[in-house]
């Protein structure tokens, strides 16, 4: 299948834009789409000279009407004001050609330590800088020969990924599936002017296998494509974008976007389609948030980041560990026994001390780190998120795949009123990270940007019964309570001891786990809330439902208690009213989705329960 | 209704609802059983995994009892034995009890527009899936459901968490709902979320 032809080394670098560009086409070749009927017609654009060009053409033309919602431009038939067909439009790309340095660095990077502690026990022989000399220069190599052999190419309906030179792959992924652009650029990257850009394609599977990585383009490059891709995208599945875009895709007149961030200027490659002109309109961003200097002093109540120095230390012991072994052992032991236990015990007790002293400070400086200067605008139709001081994190969330939102808070984070928001996106899978809206800050601000961004909840929680309350207490309780009570018997007291304080401590936990159940419906939203180490508020749209799901174990049935399960299509899939009643939960359900719940619901006097299943068959009216 | 008292809210502050909201409801039972036939499938299925878990355990009390581990303790040794048999007798119950039990349990609906379905035996699950969020419909048998003449009908929407299974119908049934389930989903080209 894979006829490409490499035929020459494009003399203009990274862009090839040369008008004399062939084109063939190639129905039926990746599996990836079946949905699509028109899709499945990979096409493939070579280098000059190199291709048959004409005779395939009408293959194209003849998947073309089976195009289903609208009539769509193929091979530029009728592109909204884009460039003719078969010009440098659709002319494949190539990675910044500075992804060349990129790649081998960050490869050596790992490698480097290892290579370092080789040298110095292998005393610098001329052999071992022989062999690293060749690794280096083999990486380099391999830069180039990634550089020479990735194509990249935005279609009309699709983007298409080649590389390999010798096993080579091509990776089509349909514009319509295309869930994310998500560029990141890590301070190398930064100081190179190249990012890296990655197309989220989860549909169903969510896997890495779906997803597409262009490693490394220029900023300009990411920022255009991270636009067009989306643009196209909506203009494909045509729901707002036809009608809201229609008509300024007729003026090209619309000059260049002024450098709008930190990923450098923003002013479109020559050669690009006309497509992004259309749509880098400075007025149709909003910025919903910039982070506050004193939002990072939150930091401090992440319990992640208030660990920071101690898995810093532990990373540096490991270090030593690894590059010096046994001599760093060894150095350890000697000094240890050789020195005063009275110091010793000073020193152990004064270095606890600093590390504990220090880890506000820590949990401050690494969270402003991965934090800095966050900011969540609104453009095109989308959610962007940026973040990061060295690694600068842009994320793309499209408003359209965007079902609800989740407020997340810890106890500590508690006492000072401050929450953390994450959307909640179909189509991103577990990488719940990449959902992340806001870092975590004062609720009111926090809702008020939700308000703009999204829509708020608004609605009371409904808590759930009092038995809840009691299943909590005996889950946190009784296991550590059963513990102490065996190791009293046995005589151990230390355990029991031990146990006991858990068992006293869980009464609080339990209470709060307690407090924080609720579930609510504002008329427009679904809320549930839950948890308490880490408590997590989630609501979604009332049309985001797509199912429900009850469940009742032994113990709830004695209390008429059970799960509701609110099913999403989005995030992570489910989110759980724990030990709502179960009557009172059921009429939840039918208040938000009558058609879905009412025809099955009891008519007064017919009730289901233990006694209608032990009745056994016959009863049902098969 | 008979709601017992500590379903109360309890008057703590936040809640206040709405005024509109009747506070209680009910799930009727999905209406239809699944295939009688279900009951042979579970049955043979506990049976098997039973056995396998007997020799299992036999081989672990013979090699117990027999063979000269020195960390072994004396008692256990000697009452090793009691192990494989014990776990017959709560097999055996199981056996006799689990399936039909489940069998009562089990119940279906395919509505105009919504799956309905119990599940469980001591636990219990109810479900409601929207038709027109269906994405796929997987009709499967096993070697034993063949010889049962029984199917499982599995539906999937686009949550993991949406997903539904009805396990032994009657398998022309089960291939009669799950065309019919496929049609009314593919006449829907949404992405379904």
């Amino acid at each position: 299948m894979d006829r490409r032809h490499e035929s020459e080394p494009n003399p203009h670098g990274a862009e090839p834009t040369d008008p004399a560009t062939g084109g063939w086409v190639a129905p039926g070749s990746t599996p990836s789409g079946t949905a699509r009927g028109p899709g499945q017609g990979a096409a493939e654009v070579s280098d000059p000279g190199s291709a048959p060009s004409a005779p395939a053409v009408g293959g194209a033309a003849a998947d073309a009407p089976s195009a289903a919602e609208q009539p769509r431009s193929w091979w530029g038939e009728a592109p909204e004001g884009g460039p003719p067909a078969g010009s440098g439009a659709r002319s494949a790309r190539r990675l910044s050609p500075r992804s060349m340095v990129v790649g081998p660095i960050n490869q050596l990077r790992g490698l480097l330590l290892p290579v370092l502690a080789g040298l110095v026990v292998g005393g610098f022989n001329p052999w071992l800088l022989t062999a690293t000399g060749a690794g280096v220069v083999a990486l380099l190599i391999g830069g180039l020969v990634t550089w020479r052999t990735f194509r990249y190419e935005v279609e009309d309906d699709r983007i298409e990924i080649r590389r390999g030179l010798i096993r080579r792959s091509r990776r089509t992924i349909p514009l319509e599936r295309v869930r994310g652009v998500d560029v990141t650029s890590t301070l190398l990257h930064r100081m190179l002017g190249v990012a890296v850009v990655r197309i989220e394609a989860a549909a169903g599977s969510a896997g890495a296998t779906e997803d597409g990585k262009l490693d490394a383009v220029s900023a300009a490059e990411a920022e255009r494509l991270r636009r067009v891709l989306l643009h196209r995208r909506a203009v494909l599945t045509g729901r707002d974008a036809a009608a809201r875009r229609g008509p300024r895709a007729a003026d090209p007149a619309q000059g260049p976007e002024p450098g709008r961030d930190t990923s450098g200027t923003t002013e479109d490659p020559p050669g690009a389609d006309g497509v992004a002109d259309d749509i880098d309109d400075p007025d149709a961003t909003v910025t919903h948030f910039t982070m506050p200097r004193s939002w990072y002093l939150y930091g401090v109540l992440s319990l992640g980041y208030l660990l920071t120095p101690f898995v810093v230390l532990a990373t540096l012991l490991g270090m030593v560990q690894q590059s010096a072994g046994e001599v760093a052992t060894d150095f350890f032991v000697d000094w240890v026994t050789s020195t005063d236990s009275a110091f010793l015990l000073v020193f152990g007790t004064v270095s606890v001390g600093v590390l504990v002293a220090l880890m506000p400070l820590f949990a401050v400086v690494s969270y402003s780190l991965t934090h800095w200067g966050f900011s969540l605008r609104d453009r095109d139709g989308s959610l962007v998120a940026e973040r990061g001081l060295f690694t600068r994190r842009s994320v793309t969330l499209e408003k359209r795949r965007i079902r609800g939102y989740e407020l997340l808070d810890n106890p500590l984070e508690r006492t000072r009123g401050a929450v953390g928001l994450r959307a909640i996106v179909t189509g991103l899978g577990d990488t719940a990270t990449r959902a992340v809206l806001l870092p975590v800050g004062p609720r009111p601000r926090v809702e008020e940007v939700v308000d703009s961004a999204l829509a708020l909840f608004r609605g009371p929680l409904t808590r759930h019964p009092r038995a809840a309350l009691y299943r909590r207490l005996i889950r946190a309780v009784l296991p550590f309570a059963a513990v102490a009570a065996v190791a009293l018997a046995f005589g151990a007291v230390w355990p029991a001891a031990v146990a006991g304080v858990l068992a006293l401590l869980g009464v609080p936990l339990a209470v709060d786990r307690y407090r924080s159940l609720g579930h609510g419906y504002d008329g427009e939203r679904v809320s549930v809330r839950s948890g308490s180490l880490s408590r997590s508020q989630a609501t979604v749209e009332r049309s985001a439902v797509i199912g429900w799901t009850w469940t009742q174990t032994l113990f709830q049935r004695r209390s008429r208690l059970a799960d509701l399960q609110v099913t999403v299509g989005a995030g992570a899939g489910g989110y759980t009213a724990q030990d709502a009643s179960l009557e009172e939960s059921v009429d939840f359900a039918a208040r938000i989705t009558p058609e879905m719940v009412r025809p099955f619901l009891a008519a007064d006097g017919d009730e289901e329960g233990w006694a209608d299943d032990l009745r056994g068959p016959g009863r049902g009216s098969a | 209704m008979n709601t017992p008292p500590h379903d109360a809210i309890p008057p703590r502050g936040e809640p206040s609802q709405p005024p509109e909201r009747t506070g209680s409801a009910r799930l009727r039972p999905p209406s239809r059983r699944v295939s009688g036939r279900a009951i042979g499938v579970w049955t043979l299925r506990l049976l098997f995994g039973a056995v396998l878990t007997l020799v299992v355990l036999s081989l672990l009390a013979w090699g117990a009892s027999s063979a000269p581990w020195a960390w072994i303790p004396e008692r256990a040794a000697e009452n090793a034995w009691m192990l494989p048999v014990a776990y017959s007798v709560y097999a055996l119950a199981k056996i006799a009890i689990v399936p039909s039990w489940r069998y009562r349990v089990h119940r279906w609906e395919v509505g105009a527009d919504v799956i309905y379905t119990r599940a469980g035996w001591i636990s219990r699950t109810w479900q409601l899936v929207p038709v027109n969020r269906l994405q796929t419909v997987d009709h499967t048998q096993g070697w034993l459901e063949r010889v049962f003449d029984v199917a499982t009908l599995q539906v999937q929407t686009a949550s993991y968490a949406g997903s539904s299974t009805i396990e032994g119908l009657d398998s022309d049934e089960a291939r009669r709902i799950s065309e019919e389930l496929a049609v009314r989903a593919g006449t829907l080209r949404d992405d379904a979320t």
